[in-house]
């Protein structure tokens, strides 16, 4: 049979078909489509084959569909096939693509290398000293305790309700009160309570009456323990290590086990999993270790809780009058603190009105109860931090920068993109779609953030060193710290949210720029239009105002920490030096040995050489005793019931004052120390507060305690008022000075002249003196006192670089408008300089014209700071936060930057030769 | 469909398609009408595999596919052998003379008679 073309004729609908599928082929490639067209083809062919054989047009078309079979599932793993290799092809071209731009990017910024340098840099800034802010935030205050729903958790305390004059007195209270909350406390989910204390142990072989014969350096350390309940451990969400925790049992016998820190068990016991029953020697007894806590259950850092804890005891809530808890409840959910406060204060005086006793003083260091009125108070674990307000504080600082960056940032991408103009039209006009450009300028945008913060990484890395290193003693949790990847996260945000926004918008404003206008001018001839201008300039002005903001709050610092440094403390804390001993126990025996202690030592150190006196006193600076009663002044009537307040005590003998440093203004020391004679000497706040206008020598004041009883007692001098506190302390805060040989706390004073080393010297008198007791905790006092300084030169350091940083920032921004705009202005100052002009006057106009964006700005910022620095009140020492020195010198200050960053510009348009000028374009 | 001859040349038929583009580009309707006028029509191509195996062959990238003009103004898609194609060619080829010669050797030898 001879086989003839079968392509003759086409049938008809076969035609139709193909018009219709190459109708729909103009939307592009589908495979579908494709499969089915070719799989017709076939079909029609042999069709066509069969009608050649003679079959007729039915006949041919059935047998030729019968040949092909079931084409269903050649026709889907054709399809299949076909999709998924058109998937891996666009995937492939879209990486292709992006690669492409990546390194178009890439070629174009560094085509302008000065211009990059300085954008990654001021975004690198930005970022970095904003993640290490609010790195040091996040680990201070708000994740210091990780404990499970810790957001939840609150410090139950225990406030005087009048007013003390006093910043925050907190009262631990009673166990008994401490019991009711457990039990009947209805809005929290749990309560416990703890304590600490430091403890000594002994070394591991040693047993305790060896040790106690060697001497404590042979023997034992003082290490910090926690007291805490049977279900501390719950609480805190944690598992021991090895063994187990205390049972209710053993907390409320007060039983001789202990848990021992992860620290300790992989240090003394060499992580031995054979830990569990063996004992150790804690003050004078042996405990059984029954349990490793793990080193992430820690207690909170409040109240000036040690850092670390290093053996766990178990106490219980029966009644114990030395066990001061601190407690701590977990809230439940959608309770509110205020509620809850009431709810524990009703429960509270049920309470005391049953077991008749008053809460246990814990911050007073006196022995008296008086009939205080407390009001329970709630608080959040961050309350707590001292450093809080000024944590806070820095962080507001920190994101101004930030936002100054961001405004360089976008400055800079303004400013390139006015001379982008030629080269999108250029580009345009060669056929790159409008979604091509947008893409390119977008990954541009990209790669610069991603290089920025890239660089951002290392600076947030230098700047935690930088912060660690800087830090107070009191912020020991920033040793904790690391980087935290959600403050990262949001700074670059911001970050590569700027750089879209204005890289974008910047070039393509409205992509209403003609190509043939573009084209036609050359590249210097586009200029910008007034709107571009204005906008550059406010933002200008904008980084200038934060600028001038940031200045002032760090020039209020300095002046702050400048006159706090200056401060005349009132008395000589130089040469002073103070012996304490830690308290162990606080049995009677114990106290009465440690009394006896100092005695002792105070008569040595009084014979070696270099000292020249010695005396006993309740309390050395910068710490503080208290008093808790209430006061009252001879001729003024006896103070009513309830109302008792803190007062400054401090018992002590005639030669303190002279020791000291502290003057008196009036009358003398106390000549009669005994107990009958009743002498004080008070301040002379407090002279002025019981007996105003008048001499106070020769009066008398009473101390009243809870039960109305109190001696009348005789003022025989007044001295100055001091800052024995710490160096941020109020001077006018009363204080009393009583004539008195016991001393519930003694502390001795040494007054040192000329006294090689000090510390050792007065160290090994007292552990010579106190074997087997605890090592003797010897200080400087000035290094005390200057040590309360640390926090606000802390706060100042950081502001102040801050404020340099902003600053620095500020002025490239100002410097790139000035050259910018000189650039722009090539020809007209040309011009002007040939008509006359003298190099003076050029460069008087570029300085004028940078110089008043800069007032402006400043003023602005000055205005702002006026309502901002209010802020700063609380920081502030001497200095109002309107001072206006402060106001003057940040004006100076941003003044002469501005100079600064416009002198190369001005240098360069003076430079600018006028027969180039005037032929340029 | 259990006889044989399917079975044999559904593991050949890649073979076969690449033999057949060595000597010139054509569509499926082509590859299929030459492997049966080679054979004498004895082998008929199921249309059902070797569209999927041109696919395939096409996504190993042994072979292109091209969308054209027949003689007579047809539109169909046309495959082509692309050099890796003619690198397997080669090599397929030489395995089935090989595989194909040991078959023909166990069918031809006879026990020895002692």
């Amino acid at each position: 049979m001879p086989v003839s073309d079968p392509q003759q004729t086409p049938a008809p609908e076969a035609r139709r078909a193909s018009t219709w599928r190459r109708y729909l082929r103009f939307w592009g490639p589908h495979a579908a489509s494709d499969v089915d067209d070719e799989l017709r083809f076939h079909l029609e062919m042999r069709e066509r084959d069969y009608l050649v054989r003679g079959l007729s047009p039915i006949d041919a078309h059935t047998a030729a569909l019968r040949r092909l079979g079931n084409l269903d599932s050649a026709r889907t793993a054709c399809i299949g096939i076909i999709t998924r290799r058109e998937r891996r092809m666009a995937r492939a071209e879209m990486l292709d693509v992006l690669r492409q731009d990546a390194k178009f990017a890439l070629r174009t910024l560094g085509r302008h290398k000065a211009w990059t340098a300085v954008a990654v840099f001021t975004l690198a800034l930005g970022i970095g000293a904003n993640t290490a802010m609010f790195s040091v935030v996040e680990g201070v205050l708000w994740h210091s305790l990780r404990y499970p729903n810790a957001d939840r958790l609150v410090f139950v305390v225990r406030m005087p309700k009048q007013d003390l004059g006093n910043d925050r007195v907190f009262v631990s209270p009673s166990t008994s009160v401490a019991r009711a909350w457990r039990e009947s406390a209805r809005s929290f989910l749990d309560i416990t309570a703890y304590s600490t204390r430091d403890v000594l142990l002994r070394a591991r072989n040693a047993t305790v009456a060896e040790s106690s014969q060697a001497g404590t350096e042979a023997g034992a350390t003082l290490v910090h323990a926690g007291i805490i309940m049977s279900d501390f451990l719950q609480f805190a969400g944690g598992r021991p290590l090895v063994g187990r925790g205390f049972t209710a049992t053993e907390a409320h016998e007060h039983a001789h086990v202990a848990m021992i820190s992860e620290a300790m068990w992989r240090g003394r016991f060499a992580g031995s999993r054979r830990v569990v029953g063996r004992s150790i020697a804690i003050d004078d007894s042996l405990y059984t270790v029954i349990g490793v806590m793990p080193e992430s259950v820690r207690l909170p850092r409040t109240f000036g809780a040690p850092d670390g804890t290093d053996v766990w005891l178990p106490r219980d809530l029966s009644d114990d009058s030395t066990f001061s808890p601190t407690v701590v409840g977990r809230l439940r959910r959608g309770v509110t603190l205020k509620a809850a406060a009431t709810q524990l204060d009703s429960i509270a005086a049920r309470a005391e009105r049953a077991s008749e006793t008053a809460p246990a003083g814990r911050a007073a260091r006196a022995t008296k109860a008086a009939p205080l009125q407390y009001s329970t108070q709630l608080l959040r674990p961050e309350q707590l931090v001292t450093i809080h307000d000024s944590l806070m504080l820095l962080t507001g600082a920190v994101s101004l920068v930030l936002l100054i960056a961001c405004v360089n940032v976008a400055h800079l991408l303004l400013a390139r993109a006015a001379t982008r103009d030629r080269e999108m039209a250029v580009r345009a006009a060669l056929g790159a779609s409008r979604r091509r450009l947008l893409r390119q300028l977008v990954t541009e945008s990209l790669v610069l953030a991603g290089a920025g913060c890239a660089a951002g990484i290392g600076v947030a890395w230098l700047a935690l060193d930088a912060l660690t290193a800087l830090r107070p003693a009191s912020m020991v949790a920033l040793a904790d710290v690391r980087l935290d990847a959600t403050a990262f996260m949001i700074a670059v945000a911001i970050s590569v949210a700027t750089g879209i926004v204005f890289g974008v918008v910047g070039v393509l404003h409205g992509g209403r720029y003609s190509a043939h206008d573009a084209l036609k001018g050359g590249a210097r001839s586009v200029s910008q239009t007034a709107g571009q201008r204005r906008t550059r300039s406010a933002l200008v002005v904008s980084e200038m105002a934060l600028s001038a903001t940031l200045v002032v709050g760090a020039a209020l610092l300095v002046r702050s920490l400048v006159n706090l440094q200056s401060t005349d403390p009132g008395f000589r804390p130089d040469g002073l030096y103070s012996v304490s001993i830690p308290m162990v126990q606080t049995t009677q025996d114990a106290m009465e040995r440690r009394t006896h202690v100092l005695e002792d030592l105070e008569q040595r150190v009084r014979l070696m050489p270099g000292v020249q006196d010695a005396v006993i006193a309740d309390a050395a600076p910068p710490n503080q005793s208290f008093y808790e009663g209430a006061l009252q002044f001879e001729g003024h009537a006896p103070p009513p019931p309830g109302s008792t307040s803190f007062f400054s005590y401090n018992g002590t003998e005639p030669n303190y004052f002279r020791l000291m440093g502290l003057r008196i203004v009036k009358g003398t020391t106390f000549t009669d120390t005994s107990k009958a004679a009743g002498q004080v000497v008070v301040n002379e706040a407090m002279a002025r507060k019981g007996w105003p206008g008048q001499s106070a020598i020769g009066r008398r004041l009473r101390i009243v305690n809870d039960d109305g009883s109190g001696n009348w007692r005789t003022v025989v001098g007044v001295v100055a008022n001091a800052r024995l506190a710490g160096m941020t302390s109020d001077p006018t805060e009363p204080m009393v000075f009583v004539a008195s040989a016991e001393h519930f706390n003694p502390t001795l004073l040494v007054r040192t002249t000329g006294l090689t080393q000090p510390i050792i010297a007065l160290r090994r008198a007292a552990v010579e003196l106190n074997r087997g007791m605890a090592q003797p905790d010897v200080r400087s006092v000035s290094d005390a006192m200057s040590a309360s300084l640390a926090e606000p030169r802390f706060t100042m350091l950081l502001l102040a670089m801050f404020s340099v940083l902003a600053l620095v920032l500020a002025a490239v921004g100002l410097y790139g408008v000035m050259a910018y705009s000189v650039e722009q202005r090539t020809r007209e100052i040309g011009i002007r300089m040939a008509l006359g002009a003298s190099r003076q006057d050029v460069a008087r106009t570029v300085l004028r014209h940078g110089v008043s964006l800069a007032l402006v700005g400043g003023a602005i910022g000055l205005v702002g700071a006026f309502w901002a620095t209010r802020l700063l009140t609380r920081m502030l020492y001497g200095v109002a936060h309107t001072d206006a020195v402060s106001f003057g010198a940040g004006a100076l200050v941003l003044l002469g930057t501005a100079v600064l960053a416009c002198l190369v510009p001005a240098r360069r348009a003076v430079s600018i030769d006028p027969a180039i000028a005037m032929r340029t374009e | 469909m259990a006889d044989p001859t399917t079975e044999f040349l559904k593991g050949t038929l890649d073979l076969m398609i690449l033999k057949t583009l060595s000597w010139a580009p054509a569509h499926g309707y082509g590859i299929a009408r030459w492997i049966e006028r080679c054979t004498d029509d004895v082998l008929e191509v199921e249309e059902g595999s070797l569209y999927p195996a041109l696919h395939k062959l096409e996504d190993e990238g042994l072979i292109t596919a091209e969308w054209g003009i027949t003689e007579h103004n047809r539109r169909a898609k046309f495959y082509r052998l692309t050099p890796a194609g003619k690198r397997r060619l080669a090599a397929s080829h030489a395995y089935w003379s090989r595989f194909a010669g040991a078959v023909s050797k166990v069918l031809e030898t006879a026990p020895a008679s002692a």
